[in-house]
């Protein structure tokens, strides 16, 4: 009946609502100041200390500095995640004893929450990258092995035998046949990794280290400015959204068969 | 023997008809999308259902007859045309129009005995009232063992039992069942085909039957519609004979009489023109 | 069957003592690793024993466990509080989500942690902050999953009450509510692991009782035994929340968890 459709409206609620709050926001700090500037600042102060944290050194660094340094320690914790989760995930698929024996450690990482593991890590390894990287890993290590596992076994044996039958040796078989059925699995175990070592991240930065996003929330808490912890929170969403929306847009051009149609 | 009345077209009501119609579906048709670029399902169908009467609506799959059945009961609404109940706009849907889905659209959460109080508790029907009338469709469908089993715990025949009691048990006006047994085994198919009849027999039930099996059209129909392919229109309506001994036993046995064979052959010719042509 | 099943318990058991004994095997005197960086097992025992009758830090064991379990009980309950009455709504009428869904999506990517410094700053480092910092870690997966199991409700079923004339009202409480559980206890789950691994680095932040504030304090003061204690204290009360809530399936929806019968 309405000239828009659902979508549309959607749309049109959401700007309506988002516009809601935001006027709302405007109107409790800048306009009536119905709430302290030291408890909620205004969308101004908050732009402002944006401005100033990327031009300004915080904590001796611009805000593109400590980006890079929270990337870093991610990667790290990521890629080790990934280089040992993968293929433990596959070996526990392949083989069921070397599963049955390591499985009680891979327990022990998998139900402590990664966060537990912030001050074991600070006791080994001080404040250094290796730190917030080992809470990565740790958060991150636990959905690669899963996925993989999962996507090695449900390759069906039909593609196995299949392999058997032209000849193909076991490890070829691995490599030709499993590993690529196996791949969108292992993808999707990647893609969960990189969220939680993200979050991880953010925990292990609140509690040890120098420089990052999550020191710098920290810092704004200590220095008590509230627009310095929305300038860090914004910009750690906005870094999760991207990196995710990187991850799942990329896997067209990494996984070419898993393109669908439509 | 045959009366076919050919085709019914557009506008037409059948002239033929003395007693007033209990549910008509007077010029259906149905869009999916946008009309003229979305899906034309239904194309401008009417059928007569009078009091007692058992219509089977037949044809190729996916040639509308689930949507035929949907408006009928008032689930979706019709692009054009309009249903009637004794004559009057029929609206949204109710009890009066029960309905036994192809899937049996049983509640999961609920056991047997809730899932067929479910619509008196709806309709505010009392509790002792419940009660008996639960009783009696337990054991006309022969489920009282099964009182307090939930759905996932049952077969599929008797999963659809439990949905044809829920349905009788609203002592509808008008039953309409959309391809009930075509989820079921030939085997339990065959028991649930012989207990409809049988029930339609002693009860007289008003119902529209939707199914794609032309033996189980001619076994229950007292008229068969077959329909098109899609677009659906109405192809042939064929009047069956009443009380003939061929009705009132065995499929396995109808299926032997020589009249059975030839409606038989007659309808499955109208349908297999459909299939079968491009 | 129910041989092969007894063969991987008892091969289960054998890998974990394994790996004790490769544990105290690594931690001897004298052995490869220092006890500082990681403790025998036989001291993690004492240790633990001796923090079930002695206070550390303040408290004994058994009441920092239940300092935790409070703070996560109540932020975990309150989230489900509002989570699942808004993620039902929120499903069931579409305009109510296009209000609320855009905000709610704008504040999901946030690590629930990096709220903790804003709570600390707006409630102090008492209960308060700890427990709205777990509430928002638990309202996500509360309010998500009450949404998928309003969709997930098969079509077919609200048109079959429909026509046994069931009104909108009736519908919603009688089959939607009820087919949704199964989903609800899932989501219970998820939302206490949130919950559980949040309210850990809460207390790691800000704290004066609690599992993670006994494995901080422990690590400053190189108590590396305490803090395994902590750790595995951690690990054991998620396993058993998480299994609690997996049995209450049992008796909620008794349903979802039946085999088919075939007669």
């Amino acid at each position: 009946m309405g000239v828009l459709t659902d979508r549309g409206k959607a749309t049109a609620y959401g700007i309506f609502s988002l516009s809601v709050l935001l006027t709302l926001w405007i109107c409790a700090t800048s306009l009536f100041q119905w709430i302290e500037p030291r408890v909620l600042p205004s969308p101004a102060q908050v732009i402002r200390q944006f401005a100033w944290i990327i031009t300004e050194p915080f904590s001796g660094l611009r805000l593109p500095g400590h980006i890079l340094f929270s990337l870093e320690r991610w990667g790290w914790g990521v890629l080790t995640a990934g280089l040992v989760g993968i293929p433990v995930g596959v070996f526990f698929a392949w083989n069921p004893w070397f599963k049955t024996f390591l499985n009680p450690v891979f327990e022990l990482i998998h139900f402590i929450p990664p966060f537990a593991y912030i001050p074991l890590a600070v006791l080994w390894f001080g404040a250094s990258t290796a730190t917030q990287a080992m809470v990565v890993f740790v958060a991150a290590f636990p959905a690669i092995v899963i996925n993989s596992q999962l996507g090695v076994a449900q390759v069906e044996k039909i593609y196995v035998d299949a392999a058997r039958v032209f000849g193909a040796s076991p490890f070829r078989t691995l490599c030709r046949v499993v590993l690529p059925a196996a791949a969108p699995s292992i993808y999707t175990g990647l893609r969960i990794a990189i969220s939680n070592g993200w979050m991880a991240l953010v925990g292990a930065e609140l509690v040890v280290g120098k420089v990052g996003l999550g020191f710098m929330i920290a810092q704004g808490q200590e220095n008590a400015s509230v627009a310095t912890i929305f300038v860090g929170v914004i910009t750690i969403g906005c870094l999760g959204v991207l990196i995710d929306t990187l991850v799942q847009r990329s896997e067209r051009y990494v996984l070419p068969w898993r393109r669908v149609a439509g | 023997m045959e009366q076919s009345v050919g085709k019914m077209a557009s506008g037409s009501t059948n002239p033929a008809t003395e007693a007033p119609a209990k549910l008509e579906l007077r010029n259906i048709s149905k869009w999916f999308g946008p009309v003229g670029d979305g899906v034309h399902a239904v194309d401008d169908c009417s059928i007569e259902v009078k009091k007692g009467e058992f219509i089977v609506v037949v044809g190729p799959s996916g040639c509308g007859k689930s949507t035929l059945m949907t408006v009928g009961a008032g689930l979706e609404n019709p692009t054009q045309g309009e249903v009637l109940v004794d004559g009057k706009p029929a609206g949204s849907p109710g009890p009066t129009r029960s309905v036994v889905f192809q899937k049996f659209a049983l509640f999961p959460s609920e056991t047997v005995e809730q899932n067929i109080k479910f619509g008196l508790q709806m309709t505010g029907v009392s509790a002792a009232e419940q009660e008996a009338r639960l009783v009696e469709q337990l054991k006309i469908m022969g489920l009282e063992l099964f009182r307090k089993s939930y759905p996932s715990e049952l077969s599929g025949g008797m999963q659809q039992r439990v949905a044809i009691a829920r349905a009788l048990v609203m002592q509808p006006e008008i039953l309409l069942m959309d391809e009930p047994f075509g989820a079921l085994d030939a085997q339990t198919r065959t028991i649930l085909q012989e207990e409809v009849q049988r029930l339609h027999r002693e009860k007289h039930y008003t119902v529209l039957f939707i199914t794609h099996s032309v033996e189980e059209a001619v076994y229950l129909g007292d008229r068969v519609v077959v329909m098109t392919k899609r677009p659906g229109r109405i192809k042939r309506v064929i009047d069956l004979p009443r009380d003939v001994i061929w009705k009132t036993g065995d499929i396995e046995l109808a299926a032997e009489h020589p009249e059975f064979i030839e409606f038989r052959r007659e309808i499955w010719g109208l349908v297999r023109e459909e299939i079968v042509s491009i | 069957m129910g041989q092969s099943r007894t063969l991987q318990v008892a091969a289960g058991l054998g890998a974990i003592l394994a790996w004790i004994i490769i544990w105290a095997w690594l931690t001897r005197p004298g052995g490869p690793v220092p006890t500082l960086y990681f403790p025998a097992p036989d001291d993690v025992w004492a240790k633990f024993v001796r923090m079930w009758q002695r206070p550390y830090i303040g408290s004994t064991l058994p009441n920092h466990i239940l300092a935790s379990l409070y703070i996560v009980l109540t932020g975990w309950g309150l989230a489900a509080l509002v989570g699942i009455p808004l993620g039902i709504a929120m499903a069931w009428w579409k305009k109510l989500k296009w209000i609320v869904f855009p905000t709610f999506q704008l504040i999901r990517p946030v690590p629930p942690l990096a709220w903790i410094p804003l709570t600390i700053l707006w409630l102090g480092i008492g209960d308060s902050a700890r427990i709205s910092v777990v509430f928002i870690a638990a309202l996500v997966p509360w309010l998500m999953n009450s949404m998928l199991a309003v969709y997930s409700v098969d079509r077919l079923l609200l048109d079959a009450a429909k026509t046994l004339g069931a009104n909108d009202r009736q519908i919603l409480a009688r089959v939607v509510c009820r087919t949704a559980l199964p989903t609800l206890v899932a989501a219970a789950r998820m939302a206490l692991g949130n919950a559980w691994s949040t309210l850990v680095a809460a207390e790691i932040l800000a704290a004066t009782a609690g599992l993670g504030y006994v494995a901080v304090n422990a690590s400053q003061l190189l108590d590396t035994d305490v803090l395994l204690v902590a750790m595995f204290m951690i690990g054991i009360l998620g396993i058993c929340m998480t299994g609690l809530i997996g049995l209450t399936q049992n008796w909620l929806a008794p349903w979802s968890v039946l085999g088919a019968r075939r007669d």
